[in-house]
């Protein structure tokens, strides 16, 4: 019988392991806005800079049938800007694509 | 499962005082019983029963003994009255050998022994059910013997004794907190009012600048509470969606994140917020409110405008 407390333990080897693997670190939060009248805005926030979210925002564009950009902010760094409640669509083309895991990703709004 | 539980402390008791019973029973007849048990027994329906048990437990032997010092007794006393009463009742086989053992004790011996007995046949009535139920080795099974008991076992005893001890946790099991749903209302057609805001804050006991920093921040718009103290939220929203708000609020900031009770308190230190539960006493911080990333929706002209 083995002793656990004996056990080496590496308290980093999380942190190496998030770095090698390339799914990024942190929450990803995905947010809605309404604007004017029944229109609404998707924001994806958190994306790790590693990616290029100009590829992505030109999948996204494709595959959901939207616009969309991407903004630079101070704080937050670039965002992902859709048109449309897209929620539902990038959740899940993030997490088929293997960019983001489905426990970062933390979904804002009603 | 349960009943068995509730039978294991009579287990236990039975075989320390059947032991000592057994030496009476042993010492009255000892010569007797091996030469009667066949031809007596074979009248029982629970006899391969009893073999079965005995592998188990070697406390059903020392039944066995008893059971034919008992037969025999029988039959010296009354030998052609047995098979009519057996006959008539064919299917309580067990319950007609309970009367015919409290018969005959207190024809012979004191009470206290019909009772131990009694004990012991509802404990035998129980093992046997639960044999012919194919289920695993039953947790009253190692109490006695030398075998080690599994890990399955321990735990199933253990929570035995915790439902027996507090049924409140049985019925319920997962508490239910129970609140009012959101009366949700639109104003006009670009404003929407949640007009028991103040009262939901009351059921919670949170703070409603804290709700109302919430409810805004996720849902990306602005509004502030009037003087009937209802929420007037900018933008159009369904009580559904509220209630979704609302359901995440709750999980966050309500229920103790260790034990899930609402029973909680927030408090503010030291610039972050601590969830302190007072049904287990753990204290957790929680996410600050936090609105992101906001994008310009409104007109970028009255914006430059307004800075310029």
């Amino acid at each position: 019988m083995s002793i656990q407390n004996l056990n080496t333990f590496d308290p980093f080897a999380d942190a190496i392991k998030s770095s090698e693997d390339d799914v990024q670190d942190g929450l990803v939060h995905v947010r809605i806005q309404q604007r004017s009248g029944r229109k609404t805005l998707t924001t994806v926030q958190g994306l790790s800079s590693e990616y290029d979210l100009k590829k992505i925002v030109r999948a996204c564009k494709k595959e959901f049938a939207c616009n969309g950009t991407v903004v630079e902010h101070p704080e937050y760094g670039e965002v992902l800007q859709l048109q449309g409640d897209q929620r539902e669509n990038i959740c899940q083309w993030l997490t088929k694509s293997g960019l983001v895991k489905p426990d970062q990703l933390k979904v804002h709004g009603f | 499962m349960d009943d068995d539980m509730v039978f294991d402390p009579s287990l236990k008791k039975k075989k320390k005082k059947k032991t000592g019973f057994d030496m009476d029973a042993a010492l009255a007849e000892q010569g007797e019983s091996a030469s009667m048990e066949a031809p007596v027994e074979t009248g029982d329906v629970d006899v391969p029963e009893d073999d079965n048990l005995d592998l188990d437990n070697f406390g059903k032997k020392k039944k066995k003994k008893k059971k034919t010092f008992f037969n025999l007794e029988e039959i010296e006393n009354a030998l052609p009255e047995t098979p009519p009463i057996e006959e008539p009742e064919p299917q309580e086989v067990e319950d007609i050998d309970d009367l015919d053992l409290d018969i005959d004790f207190s024809k012979t011996k004191k009470k206290k022994k019909k009772k131990n007995n009694l004990d012991e046949h509802v404990v035998e009535d129980d093992v046997k059910g639960e044999d012919q139920e194919n289920v695993e080795d039953m947790h009253g099974d190692w109490v006695g013997s030398d075998r080690d008991y599994t890990y399955d076992e321990l735990l199933e005893r253990v929570f035995d004794i915790m439902r027996e001890k507090n049924p409140s946790m049985v019925a319920g099991k997962k508490q239910k907190f129970i609140m009012r749903p959101p009366q949700v209302v639109r104003i006009g057609t670009k404003k929407t009012s949640f007009a028991n805001f103040t009262e939901i804050c009351k059921t919670l006991h949170r703070q409603p600048k804290h709700l109302l920093d919430f409810l805004l921040a996720e849902l990306g718009t602005s509004g502030s509470v009037d003087g009937n103290s209802q929420l007037i939220i900018k933008g159009r929203f369904q009580q559904k969606q509220i209630e979704n708000v609302l359901r995440r609020y709750i999980k966050e900031y309500v229920t103790c994140h260790t034990c899930r009770s609402p029973d909680t308190i927030l408090q503010k230190d030291t610039r972050l917020f601590f969830l302190q539960c007072e049904t287990c006493g753990s204290r957790c911080s929680v996410a600050s409110i936090k609105s992101g990333f906001q994008a310009v929706t409104g007109k970028r002209a009255a914006i430059r405008a307004k800075t310029a």
